[in-house]
């Protein structure tokens, strides 16, 4: 008799949807803040000056070698051919071209989907998928996204999940064995 | 309200089962399973752009030009360059691990000197070269103080080790010993100059004696890509390959036909087919032309040549037949090892294509001009290579030639790929001053009182001219791929300074200048050669070659049979006179070879019988050097009392993925000098078991 007089005076099950309400607000809202700290890029890249500015497209400075591997992010030696010396007037570029290039260092760009090194990725057997689907849409963007670190695995918050890679392959047919990601 | 207890464990109940609806859980547990998969200590891989770079590799026993692939600047990969004439497209087993090898733990990072039994202290390039100097100033000008040997065939640095010793006073300057030893002796006793190469391109028989093509004969890369080209699969066949030696290799294995023959006997096969030859008709217009007859018909007669080396006169014929009904035959003999052939199998094959009328003819043997040379004081290289190394030092073994006060040992490692490794080892040993200019720590480098670590040709500006057996005159360059890792320096800048040094000019500041210097007076393009294309020169020597006689007539006896003869052979997997296993290679040492660390050799079941030997009974080998110690494997492609066995085990340098495995065969091969050129062989060595 004294326990229910208790609940009643706290307002029954009250607490207990306190507490699921809670839960949720700190799993779904304050979780995710919390999770991943947020970090710009070292150089505040415009891929529009340089799509519609330049007239340049994706493959232009995202190239495939001979053997179909992706060729990896622009080198300071690729922005030389036009950069190297200041082009323009934007605090970015010179930037660049002081911090990065004229110094010699590559910039080390924040990758959004790097994978862990135990996964075998051709972008090349994914030529016909929208860069898109997997990439933030940043050719018609001044400013690059900011990027969310994973406090715990150190990845990128848009890294592609195993679970994605399978769900995809298992819709378009292709095989989810080990091999085919793990060499 | 109050918060009491009751309250407080369904404010938590409640605050569990909601986290079951969040995130919270799986992900946390989720990225804490990636996390451990990111601890610090794991290596990572290096990340940038991928870029590509034609390169040369110098692992493996030939040039091999290549394209490699970094990351970030960092080599990972490297493959085949199709646009290249000197390999084809193709890689070698040890080439293909060429970026490893560059990280390999047996890699050399600094210049050092010897403190004491294998131990060395690290010193500055600086105090390294001023070392080296003053021991070389004091030999200055004085003859047989100062020798040198160089590993590496086709570099010009070879010129520029050759043009040093020469302005030193020094004659004794060397090349390893190699399958290009016994052709530059042939062909200077032949009357001719310049270098044999072989047309395989273009042939539509190519017998090989002895020379093990597809493994350690001349381009082996390179002869793979011509076989392949010539056999495409579901094609139709434009050349066909008979293999003439002791052991089912693979260059046998991919013949049409293999026919046995005694190990050494290669002079005597093709003097058994010149026989045929002669009797159908064919001739020379060559001034020793009747001599040559006169010595084919009375002494290789069919009876002899069966009772020698064991071919019926009846398959000898057919042979032969079949050599003057080709369109464009032709004969190519060496070692089945790659070294110790002497000059006698190559004459009697040239004899042969004489007879065939297949010099300098399209498919043929060439006579092709040496480049010219971009050191003056340089010795031709003809007659470098003519140069009997394994005979200087089995001299100073011996104290019949005067030890030198300093040698200089660049891209070889005698002390353990000579023929009777003991007795040469303790020749080098004798040296006061042994000085190393070796990538890795081999067995050379680890007895050496000097290390001066040379790069890797990933790493420096380097070339590569004419590889003995191509069919064309033909130079490749390379200009660096990536930064030195380690603290090296080429050798030929070495060189160039501590010359400089001592007042001797030979020519040029630096490695790259040396190199621009050799293409532009080969006729070549520079830029061309270091984005990957080879110069390939059309011409060859005017003038005809002779059959050599008199030097035939000296240097090829019948054997006497009723021994174990001795084939050794080499495979690439297994590394080169200069490269031990590679890692990556481990996993392909045949268990037939290397069974956990004891090394197998090969008879067929009868000489096993004969021996009173079965599968995997441990044996002791003997011969004229040295012992040792193997497992008989029963293996039927092994002709009759011939024990085949396999050379680059028994490494006592180098890492865990290749020292202490198996035994060194070299020092049971026997040194014998070859009658009429006094050239130092040993593919005629017999072994006695116990």
């Amino acid at each position: 008799m004294e326990e229910k007089r208790t609940s009643k005076q706290c307002g029954g099950v009250l607490p207990f949807f306190i507490g699921v309400l809670a839960s949720l607000i700190i799993g779904w809202w304050v979780f995710p803040q919390v999770i991943y700290s947020q970090k710009t890029q070292p150089v505040d890249f415009s891929h529009k000056v340089h799509v519609e500015g330049e007239g340049m497209d994706c493959e232009s400075c995202h190239t495939f070698m001979e053997d179909g591997s992706f060729a990896g992010l622009p080198s300071n030696e690729k922005c030389a051919e036009c950069h190297e010396d200041m082009l323009g007037e934007t605090k970015a570029e010179e930037v660049y071209v002081t911090e990065y290039l004229q110094k010699g260092v590559e910039v080390p760009w924040l990758v959004y989907q790097y994978q862990p090194d135990n996964v075998y990725f051709s972008h090349m057997a994914h030529q016909g998928f929208e860069c898109t689907d997997c990439h933030p849409d940043v050719g018609n963007s001044n400013t690059l996204p900011t990027y969310y670190e994973n406090r715990i695995s150190g990845y990128s918050k848009q890294t592609m999940k195993m679970w994605q890679c399978e769900r995809c392959h298992a819709e378009v047919g292709t095989s989810n064995a080990c091999y085919v990601c793990h060499k | 309200m109050g918060i009491d207890r009751r309250t407080f464990i369904q404010l938590v109940t409640g605050g569990v089962v909601g986290s079951l609806f969040t995130p919270v859980i799986w992900k946390s547990l989720d990225d804490a399973s990636i996390w451990s998969q990111n601890w610090s200590w794991i290596p990572r891989l290096k990340y940038g752009a991928i870029t590509e770079q034609a390169s040369l590799s110098k692992f493996g026993a030939s040039p091999c030009a290549e394209i490699v692939k970094s990351v970030g600047g960092s080599p990972y990969l490297t493959k085949g360059n199709g646009e290249n004439e000197m390999s084809k497209g193709g890689v070698d087993p040890i080439s293909a691990s060429g970026p490893q090898l560059m990280y390999s733990p047996s890699r050399i990072n600094g210049p050092m000197k010897k403190v004491g039994d294998g131990k060395y202290e690290s010193i500055s390039w600086e105090d390294a070269e001023k070392m080296l100097s003053e021991k070389l100033a004091a030999v200055k000008g004085q003859k047989g103080k100062l020798a040198v040997v160089s590993g590496d065939n086709t570099g010009t640095t070879s010129e520029v080790l050759s043009g040093f010793a020469t302005e030193m006073g020094s004659s004794d300057c060397y090349l390893m010993p190699s399958e290009e030893q016994g052709a530059a002796v042939a062909l200077s006793s032949m009357g001719g100059k310049g270098q044999i190469g072989y047309d395989l391109d273009n042939a539509d028989l190519v017998l090989f004696v002895g020379a093990d093509a597809m493994d350690s004969w001349g381009p082996v890369v390179r002869n793979q890509r011509v076989y392949s080209e010539s056999r495409p699969t579901g094609g139709e066949i434009t050349t066909k390959y008979f293999y003439a030696g002791s052991f089912l290799n693979n260059t046998a294995a991919a013949s049409d036909k293999w026919i046995p023959i005694v190990p050494g006997t290669g002079a005597i096969f093709c003097l058994g087919l010149a026989f045929h030859l002669l009797k159908s008709g064919a001739s020379a217009s060559v001034s020793d032309f009747d001599d040559f007859k006169t010595l084919v018909m009375s002494r290789f007669t069919p009876d002899k040549v069966e009772k020698a080396i064991g071919v019926t006169g009846a398959d000898m014929a057919a042979i032969a037949k079949q050599l003057s009904s080709a369109s464009a035959p032709v004969v190519v003999a060496g070692s089945e090892f790659g070294a110790g052939a002497g000059a006698a199998d190559v004459i009697a094959a040239s004899a042969v294509n004489m007879l065939l009328g297949r010099i300098n003819e399209k498919g043929g043997m060439k006579i092709l001009p040496n480049l010219p040379k971009a050191v003056e004081s340089a010795i031709d290289r003809s007659e470098l290579a003519a140069k009997d190394f394994a005979g200087y030092l089995a001299g100073i073994a011996a104290g019949k030639v005067a030890t030198p006060d300093v040698m200089m040992v660049y891209a070889a490692n005698p002390v353990y790929s000579l023929p009777q490794t003991e007795a040469m080892a303790s020749a080098l040993a004798k040296v006061p001053f042994l000085v190393s200019f070796s990538t890795f720590m081999d067995e050379t480098a680890s007895t050496a009182d000097l290390i001066m670590p040379n790069p890797t040709s990933y790493e420096c500006f380097e070339d590569a001219q004419t590889p003995y057996g191509v069919g064309a005159a033909m130079l490749s360059a390379c200009a660096p791929v990536t930064e030195p890792m380690y603290n090296s320096k080429a050798t030929v800048d070495v060189i160039l300074s501590v010359a400089s040094g001592m007042g001797i000019d030979l020519g040029y500041e630096s490695a790259e200048l040396l190199f621009q210097a050799k293409a532009e007076k080969a006729g070549a393009d520079w830029d061309s050669l270091i984005e990957g294309a080879a110069f390939v020169s059309d011409s060859t020597e005017s003038g005809s070659i002779k059959f050599a006689a008199s030097v035939l007539s000296k240097a090829v006896s019948m054997p006497k049979g009723g021994e174990i003869a001795f084939a050794p052979y080499s495979k690439l997997i297994n590394g080169s006179s200069t490269m031990a296993i590679p890692p990556l290679n481990v996993v392909l040492v045949s268990k037939n070879e290397l069974y956990g660390k004891d090394l197998l050799v090969q008879v067929n079941a009868k000489t096993a019988k004969k021996l009173g030997k079965s599968e995997g009974a441990k044996v002791k080998l003997s011969g004229a050097g040295g012992e040792c110690v193997a497992r008989i494997h029963i293996n039927e492609g092994v002709m009759n009392d011939v024990i085949a066995a396999p050379l680059g085990f028994g490494h006592t340098a180098w890492d865990v993925y290749s020292s202490g495995k198996g035994d060194n065969i070299s020092k049971i091969l026997t040194v014998s000098t070859e009658s009429g050129t006094g050239l130092s062989v040993w593919t005629s060595s017999f072994v006695s078991i116990a």
